[in-house]
């Protein structure tokens, strides 16, 4: 999967509440070196989009635009927006459901549902897909996608939900019913509209994915833009794969700036502090044991089958006929990878959001936010760009290289740093820097003894997402790795397309455990920083 | 002796002066209140003289030396200043030992200095703590030490008390002012609660428009405040029309003295006079019989005080005291008279009272 689940919780495009009455706002000076770190940042992750362009523009814009407005955009737009469209409603639907059993009802076992429920979003979409295909292999299609792919990312939909449910005034539900409101109105009127912003955000996620989505894809045998314009790379039919990437990229601003709109419509916001007191939980009554049924068929086909699928395999899986990188080698490789990816979007993340949390104003607002438009550039678009265009001007030392493969991880997972990052600047204020440096401390001093020390954990938290998201990416893996090299997903996938799946299954059980217990953790602390912002 | 000086400080943020020239001098081992109502500016000063603002005019001198002036800046790590921030800001990460050790040099962190600290802000034994575990109080406190511990040439405290409960409030203070007196600590406190800086302080600033309007001795700040506007802002005041003769007052509560050590008495002609609540004394009137409008001596008697009639608006029980609002039956101008007296008597809204006001008063010509 490619967004873990801290995107989820701050919500990456929720602009952050000013500062209020904390003296964050009140430096006077603007730090220059600041400024310009930020601004190289931006200008690396715009790269991508420039060299499409650039690319497209070379092309002609008559062979560009007879590539878009042609037969095949317009069956790969409906079978794209179809299936984003449905996908999301249902991932909102069983998200925002299963976020208000487990925070807001009696239901029994509350704590388990609750971490197990989070745990797909561990196991990328290309292993449930295998999961699915490899013991049915009917599931096939649409409405194969259709299910795969729910079961694959409601968990972005569910983490924000709960989230906000938890930190939700509970009081304006008490209220609510007090002046006459029956439960279910209440629930429409109140519960929803306090989880409003996180169930936006959390679609926004899904959406995002979906468009950027290639291995579940392929395996189910359904065609997208993604798919299509990975196909085409590879056939070299690179004008038309340049003509299919500017209009997905076109898609995911769409997406983008409709949940801004939408968002913009309404918030919500919290009066009084917050309150320790919970809620006394809905008590589901006859109802329980449909629920607690719904439930365990969700884990089950979540969880159960590709989990199961690979244990399966790895008893039946039969011989063992194909060459490949071993197990250890894949994991060291994919760890490299994963180890330079993470150092460099957490040391270019600080910058930026250094700037946005402490010296807020609308030019550096707008600086910070441009890095999120990475959001709307698929992997596939990214990778594709960044080949084609240093297979061009630079192939003898950049093309197919590793520094490519971590640069291109870096941009891609850049929103995912900053989220972190800025999360947990949250918990180091200025003002703790001012006293200790009234207490005779050196500006480095207080970096180490102070500012570092309460920002470490988040840190972490950050370099740990990235992290994770490089093990399970696929599609920019499977354009740029080096030739020879092979991560984890990528041997995975070649076993996979070979249908030797006895082979595959120990590499998708190896994604999973690598994924598994640190993104519980980390939810665990987005989930705390959620609240400790507030 | 000075310890800390500031001439003509200027201070904007961007178009918005906030310091437009504040002129203060803080001897050595006094506490200072600066008192301003809340947007004023006092935050700012405080973080101009801490040195995490740069003032934009004008010169800050500690313990004699340019800290902040033309060509000049200390860096807050330089300067010697406990600085206690308005929300107290403990380090969370650290346990209260490790907080009040923070600025001391590596090998005295853990050691008796920090326990001695603690002890002597009544926080004996709690250095194993870490900030989330006390209470508003106690943080307070362990700010405090924190400041206290680099020894430092002032402390600058940011409404220290304004997160605590009014009982809390009171005890803490009382604390803070006896470690400061024991230490000889020179302190500049920041706070918009009159009261608290009337109490607590040897000397109280009023900051206002940007400036210092006022610096004296709180006796003398509430008794002889320069200007009208200052006298209501420091206490409740009565500010009646008068007009000015020789040594008195004609006002409708009589003729009274003028103070004469008042800050340079105005000329003769129309002024506006400041009683003090507690300098009117009030009696219930028979309800029987009608107010006696003349006074003790008759009409004629122009040269002493004179009881005035009039019906109560409201009462306001404080317990100690009580704080009448009176209106006046003969015309001023339609405002109500404050009359501050002991507690206890129930006066019920309507009921007709008899006032009559001790001199001596304080008065300002009348501008226009
Ligand atoms: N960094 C800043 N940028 C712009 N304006 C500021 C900044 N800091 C303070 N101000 C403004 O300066 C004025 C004084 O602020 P300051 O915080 O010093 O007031 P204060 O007297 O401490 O108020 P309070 O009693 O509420 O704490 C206010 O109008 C405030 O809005
Ligand atoms: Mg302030």
């Amino acid at each position: 999967m490619a967004a873990p689940p801290a995107l989820a919780t701050p919500g990456p495009l929720q602009q952050q509440p000013p500062a209020t009455g904390a003296p964050a706002a009140r430096k006077a000076r603007l730090p220059a070196a600041l400024i310009a770190a930020s601004a190289a940042v931006a200008a690396v992750l715009a790269l991508p989009l420039v060299f499409l362009l650039i690319e497209a523009h070379g092309a002609g814009t008559s062979t560009v635009a007879g590539l878009v407005f042609r037969g095949l955009t317009r069956e790969l737009l409906w079978n794209t927006i179809r299936l984003t469209f449905v996908v999301t409603v249902l991932c909102a639907v069983i998200g925002t459901a299963a976020a208000w059993c487990v925070e807001r009802t009696a239901l029994p076992g509350r704590r388990v549902w609750a971490v197990l429920v989070v745990v797909p979003l561990a196991i990328p979409d290309f292993v449930v897909s295998f999961g699915w295909v490899s013991l049915w292999p009917w599931v096939q299609g649409f409405r194969g996608a259709v299910v795969v792919m729910t079961l694959a990312v409601y968990p972005l939909v569910y983490l924000p939900v709960a989230a906000s449910l938890r930190a939700a005034d509970p009081g304006q539900e008490e209220v609510a019913r007090s002046l006459g409101t029956g439960r279910v109105r209440t629930f429409f009127r109140i519960t929803l509209r306090q989880a409003r912003g996180a169930i936006l955000g959390g679609c926004l996620l899904v959406a995002l994915v979906l468009l950027a989505e290639y291995g579940a894809f392929e395996i189910l045998g359904y065609q997208t833009f993604t798919t299509e314009i990975f196909t085409e790379f590879n056939s070299f039919s690179l004008t038309s794969a340049c003509a299919l990437s500017l209009v997905l990229v076109l898609l995911s601003l769409i997406v983008l700036a409709g949940e801004g709109r939408l968002r913009g419509k309404g918030r919500v916001s919290r009066s009084g502090a917050l309150a320790a007191r919970q809620l006394s939980p809905h008590q589901l009554g006859r109802a329980t044991i449909p629920v607690l049924a719904g439930f365990a068929l969700l884990i089950m086909a979540a969880l159960g089958v590709p989990v199961g699928a690979s244990i399966y395999w790895i008893f039946e899986g039969g011989t063992h006929s194909l060459d490949g990188i071993s197990l250890p080698g894949a994991a060291w490789q994919t760890a490299l990878y994963g180890v330079g990816a993470a150092a460099i979007d957490t040391a270019a993340a600080f910058p930026v959001a250094l700037l946005a949390v402490r010296y807020p104003g609308r030019a550096r607002n707008l600086l910070e936010r441009s890095t999120y438009l990475v959001l709307a550039m698929p992997g596939v678009v990214t990778a594709f760009a960044l080949s084609y265009f240093t297979e061009r001007y630079a192939d003898s030392f950049l093309y197919q290289s590793t520094p490519l493969l971590i640069l291109c991880y870096s941009i891609m997972f850049f929103p995912l740093a900053l989220v972190g990052v800025k999360a947990s600047l949250a918990r180091a204020p200025v003002s703790l820097d001012e006293v200790a440096r009234s207490l005779g401390q050196s500006k480095l001093a207080v970096l180490r003894r102070v500012t570092l020390r309460l920002t470490g954990p988040g840190l972490v938290a950050a370099f740990c997402l990235v992290f994770l998201s490089v093990v399970t990416e696929l599609t920019a893996t499977l354009l740029l790795i080096p030739t020879g090299a092979a991560t984890l997903a990528t041997q995975f996938w070649v076993y996979e397309q070979n249908v030797s799946y006895g082979q595959a299954a120990p590499f998708a059980l190896a994604m999973i455990a690598v994924a598994a217990v640190p993104s519980y953790v980390l939810g665990r602390f987005f989930d705390r920083s959620a609240h400790a912002q507030r | 002796m000075t310890q800390l000086a500031m001439t003509g400080l200027y201070k904007a943020f961007g178009s918005l002066p906030v310091l437009t020239g504040v002129d203060l001098e803080v001897p050595a081992g006094s506490l200072t209140a600066i008192l301003g109502p809340s947007g004023s500016g006092k935050t700012t000063l405080l973080r101009v003289l801490a040195g995490f603002e740069r003032a934009d005019g004008g010169t800050v001198t500690i313990g004699g030396t340019v800290a902040d002036g033309p060509g000049v800046h200390v860096a807050p790590e330089r300067r010697r200043i406990g600085y206690v921030p308005q929300e107290g800001s403990l380090f969370p990460h650290l346990s209260v030992a490790g907080n009040v050790g923070f600025g001391l040099p590596p090998r005295e962190r853990r050691g008796r200095r920090t326990a001695e600290l603690l002890e002597s802000v009544g926080l004996g034994g709690l250095g194993k703590r870490y900030p989330h575990q006390l209470s508003g109080g106690q943080q307070q406190r362990v700010a405090l030490a924190r400041a206290l511990a680099i020894q430092p040439a002032v402390v600058l405290l940011d409404e220290p008390f304004a997160s605590l409960d009014a009982h809390l409030r009171a005890s803490v203070r009382a604390d803070v002012q006896q470690i400061f007196r024991q230490a000889g600590t020179t302190a500049v406190l920041v706070t918009h609660d009159q009261d608290e800086a009337l109490s607590t302080a040897d000397r109280v600033a009023v900051l206002r428009d940007g400036k210092i309007a006022q610096c004296a001795a709180p006796q003398d700040l509430y008794a002889r405040p320069v200007d009208a506007d200052l006298a209501s802002f420091i206490g409740d005041a009565n500010l009646l029309t008068g007009v000015l003769g020789a040594g008195v007052v004609q006002t409708i509560l009589g003729s009274l003295p003028v103070d004469p050590g008042g800050t340079a008495v105005p000329p003769p002609g129309p002024v506006t006079v400041l009683i003090r609540p507690e300098q009117v004394e009030l009696q219930a009137a028979d309800g029987s019989r009608p107010a006696d409008m003349g006074g003790p001596h008759g009409p004629a008697a122009a040269a002493g005080p004179r009881c005035l009639a009039g019906r109560v608006i409201s009462y306001g029980y404080h317990g100690h005291d009580a704080v009448v609002y009176v209106q006046p039956e003969r015309d001023t101008g339609g405002r109500a008279i404050i009359v501050r007296t002991l507690g206890g008597r129930d006066l019920p809204p309507g009921s007709p009272v008899t006032l009559r006001a001790h001199g001596p008063v304080l008065a300002w010509s009348r501008k226009s």
